[in-house]
């Protein structure tokens, strides 16, 4: 360990003499200086004929390393156990249900052309319409997903942050925020304030935190609007519905709304199978929470609905059904929000809980 | 006895203290911030930057109760103490703003009020009083000695001035010293020039060449209305640990007046301003000492480690049962972090973090919350690359003071110059070891030195917002965020 890395010597440049070349290199372009344009210093370009520059002084942030994305973590089982004949089987399924169609309709087009030429470009005119927006569908379907997972990406990297204080990682994660939550009106000024403090000197923890507190104040005030509003329209539902079946629709319907509505809200833009998805890990996601919250909301949710039951049955099964939703809001809030919750509060299902109860009684 | 009974009524004072406080404390909740550092570390320009960030709503994305915009405004107020000198903000405002000049250091204690009004989350709007008490950190390097007799710290001071590169500094005192026979008859001439050779011995220690920080007694460099009082009149004699001194000999007058400057000076600074903090920042200059050399950073190491046993906790000691430990909250900041490029930033955080390392696990134990932090309180410098052949070197742009230098040239204090001022070691191990690791300034001349922290002359600032200007910093949103953060919510 002796060994000893000979240290850089210090040096001191005058920034006035000519054989220093300055180079201002614009706020946009800090990231790839490299590409920074060459202005040279009016002082040096009048003594041209000067010998070749000494020394360069660049006025420019230090070039980051290229950030790595994480990679996704490898599955404990291994899933490459010998050969996967379902794959096979399913991909040569699907082949042969493709050709079948497509022989389907090219027979299709064909017989209308022959029947009359009118009908034939009619045909094939809906059939092109039909393949597009199909595509076109398949597409957002997939951008939605790719979107769905960007977000658990940058969720779990800004975790990560948090821990290591790492400043070159955390900008670029706020970089990407930024552009994710571009197209969202209500943040205008939030993205303004940080996109000026991107520059200044905040270390990495810091900055995931004035991020969250920008950026997320206003969208954690919505959502928990969201969540105890379609609470509160299940437990009405709940409450007036004369079957139980129309109840177990309505809370599949308003949740599966509900998870559409907080996704959107925090920059996601799920297709239908991004909504499987969502839902599915919402569902996993509430089994694994469930347990962990059970001393806070189960025993709260037990002990409410055996008072709200004494009131009436019905009464009781609507203030449950609620809060099923709502938790399964929470849930989803964890699944959808980029930043992991740090410097804001959890919303707690206690103060969902308390807004539902206080609207019935309202209503009572 | 009498020791015993002068501690009895010295608890019985702080314990009313105490109790006044926290009665004033339930109507107008009042935190009372200890900022303290060795001379030099930036204590007066820290507290004006704070004061005028606050006052004046600067840039602080960190500190969330300002950035949330919920701090109404924050007005001086009327000094609380009558006996301690106000903070001298205006002037030290002007001198940074409109000469462009670092203020003056203080020498002594000084407090100023801040009266923050803010609305907590719920909507309640209320007040929050700072007191911002500033006291030389040699000071706090004399409240070990109240646990030492007088032999006792002769001897540690005699052992510290024979090591290099004390040596060198104090040839003349040393001689002197061997003069004095400390059994023979008291005379005050003597005391006197004894005095007198220790100080400037003390005095030459500190300048920019060793910057040695571990002086006590602290009082000597920054004598203030006690100058030429005899409790300020002695000097470590050659005596025995465990010798009793004879009766009139020049041994008991150095030993009673030492017992003085204890009485008079190092009880009341406890019992009137230490004892009564709530949150307390020690700033450090580690800068200078990598300027000065290895010597110098163990010496800071060793004075921080003589500060931090003052921030003891626990029943070990008569001082630390006079100690009620109300600091819950203790900030280290290596400061003048702008004459680094902020890539070094983590490391200039890292030595720091050892320096204190242990001193961190004691107040952790005890409850205390405990954090490091590089802090610039005004930003002086920009930041900036320069190609030199292969290499990149972080370097920072700003103008140095007058009559810097650098490699062999010395600075008007007008020109801009960029600088790239050596990179700070990762090998933190070596360090404190006595490794020769580095080499500074006192090892030999400017070329040989492993690095060169100029020191720069305070931005040129914007004048164009009609708020006036606002001072540029690192850091500072973080440091406030952690020291009154929590008392904003």
């Amino acid at each position: 360990m002796t060994e000893r890395v000979p240290p850089r010597r210090p040096a001191t440049f005058k920034l006035t003499d000519p054989s220093v070349v300055l180079i201002d290199s614009d706020e946009s372009s800090a990231s790839s200086s490299s590409s920074a344009a060459h202005a040279t210093a009016s002082a040096s370009s009048a003594s041209s004929s000067a010998p070749p520059p000494r020394a360069r002084v660049q006025l420019a942030q230090e070039k980051e390393p290229p950030i790595v994305a994480p990679k996704p973590p490898a599955s404990i089982i291994n899933p490459k156990k010998g050969f996967r004949w379902g794959t096979l089987f399913w991909s040569a399924a699907t082949g042969l249900v493709t050709l079948a169609f497509w022989l389907w309709v090219s027979k299709l087009i064909e017989d209308l052309f022959a029947q009359s030429q009118t009908l034939g470009t009619v045909g094939m005119v809906l059939a092109v319409l039909a393949g597009g927006s199909l595509a076109i569908i398949v597409g957002r379907e997939a951008f939605g997903l790719i979107r769905l997972a960007r977000i658990e990406q940058l969720h779990a990297r800004a975790a990560k942050v948090l821990e290591t204080d790492n400043r070159a990682e955390a900008r670029a994660i706020i970089r990407e925020l930024l552009k994710f939550e571009h197209p969202n009106p209500q943040l205008a000024r939030a993205r303004h304030t940080l996109e000026k403090h991107l520059d200044d000197i905040i270390d990495g923890a810091d900055l995931i935190r004035l991020a969250e507190r920008e950026l997320m104040t206003p969208l954690d005030i919505e959502a928990r609007v969201l969540i105890s509003k379609a609470a509160q329209r299940v437990s009405v539902v709940t409450a007036i519905s004369p079957k139980a079946l129309i109840d177990v629709l309505f809370v599949a319907i308003a949740a599966t709304r509900l998870i559409g509505q907080l996704a959107r809200l925090y920059g996601g833009r799920p297709g239908a199978l991004g909504m499987f998805k969502l839902m599915r890990q919402t569902v996993s996601h509430l089994a694994i929470t469930g347990g962990i919250a059970l001393g806070d909301s189960v025993v709260q949710s037990v002990f409410g609905h055996g008072l709200a039951s004494r009131l009436s049955s019905k009464l009781g099964e609507g203030v449950l059904n609620g809060m099923l939703t709502a938790r399964l809001g929470l849930a989803a809030i964890d699944l959808t929000r980029p930043l992991p919750f740090n410097a804001l509060p959890r919303p707690q299902l206690g103060d969902l809980v308390k807004d539902l109860m206080k609207k019935r009684e309202k209503e009572e | 006895m009498a020791f015993r009974f002068s501690n009895l009524v010295e608890e019985a004072l702080l314990s009313a203290r105490a109790l006044k406080d926290y009665s004033e404390n339930i109507f107008n909740p009042t935190i009372r911030l200890g900022v303290t550092g060795l001379s030099r570390a930036g204590k007066t320009v820290f507290i004006t930057a704070l004061v005028h960030g606050l006052s004046r709503g600067g840039r602080f994305p960190i500190f969330e109760s300002m950035s949330a915009g919920r701090i109404a405004k924050a007005r001086l107020a009327p000094q609380p103490d009558d006996a301690v000198p106000r903070f001298g903000y205006e002037g030290f405002l002007a001198t940074l703003m409109e000469q462009r000049n670092w203020p003056s250091s203080t020498v002594d204690i000084s407090e100023l009020r801040l009266v923050i009004d803010y609305q907590r989350k719920n909507g309640a709007e209320r007040t929050l009083t700072l007191d911002i008490v500033d006291y030389p950190g040699e000071w706090l390097l004399d409240l070990p000695l109240l646990n030492k007799s007088y032999e006792r710290w002769a001897a540690e001071s005699l052992a510290l001035s024979r090591q290099d590169p004390r040596r060198r500094v104090a040839l003349d005192w040393h001689a002197h010293l061997a003069t004095l026979d400390p059994n023979g008859r008291e005379n005050e001439q003597e005391t006197l020039t004894a005095a007198r050779l220790f100080t400037t011995y003390l005095r030459d220690c500190r300048n920019e060449q060793f910057a040695m920080s571990l002086l006590p007694p602290g009082r000597f460099l920054m004598p203030g209305n006690l100058a030429g009082s005899p409790a300020l009149t002695f000097a470590p004699l050659d005596v025995p640990i465990d010798g009793t001194a004879p009766e009139r000999s020049l041994w008991a007058m150095m030993r009673r007046r030492y017992e003085a400057y204890k009485d008079v000076v190092v009880r009341p600074f406890f019992r009137d301003h230490f004892a009564r903090l709530d949150r307390q920042i020690v700033l450090a200059d580690a800068l200078s000492a990598f300027n000065a050399g290895p010597e110098a950073l163990q010496d800071l190491e060793a004075a921080l480690a003589g500060i931090l046993d003052c921030f003891r906790v626990g029943r070990s000691s008569m001082l630390s049962t006079m100690f009620r430990p109300r600091i819950d909250r203790i900030l280290f900041a290596a400061t003048k972090a702008d004459h680094l490029h902020h890539s070094s930033h983590d490391r200039l955080e890292a030595i720091l973090r050892k320096l204190v390392e242990r001193a961190m696990q004691r107040a952790e134990f005890a409850g205390a919350t405990v954090d490091v932090v590089a802090l610039a309180a005004v930003r002086a410098t920009r930041e900036a690359q320069v190609q030199r052949g292969r290499d990149r070197l972080p370097s920072i742009v700003g103008t140095p003071i007058k009559g810097e230098m650098a490699d062999g040239e010395i600075f008007d204090g007008e020109t801009e110059v960029a600088t790239f001022p050596g990179d700070l070691p990762t090998n933190l191990q070596g360090l404190f070891k006595g490794e020769d690791t580095f080499r500074g300034l006192a090892a030999g001349s400017h070329e040989d030195a492993d690095f060169r922290f100029l020191r720069f002359r305070p931005p040129r600032l914007d004048n164009r917002d009609p708020d006036g200007p606002a001072l540029p910093h690192i850091r500072l949103d973080r440091t406030l965020q952690f020291l009154i953060g929590d008392k904003l919510q």
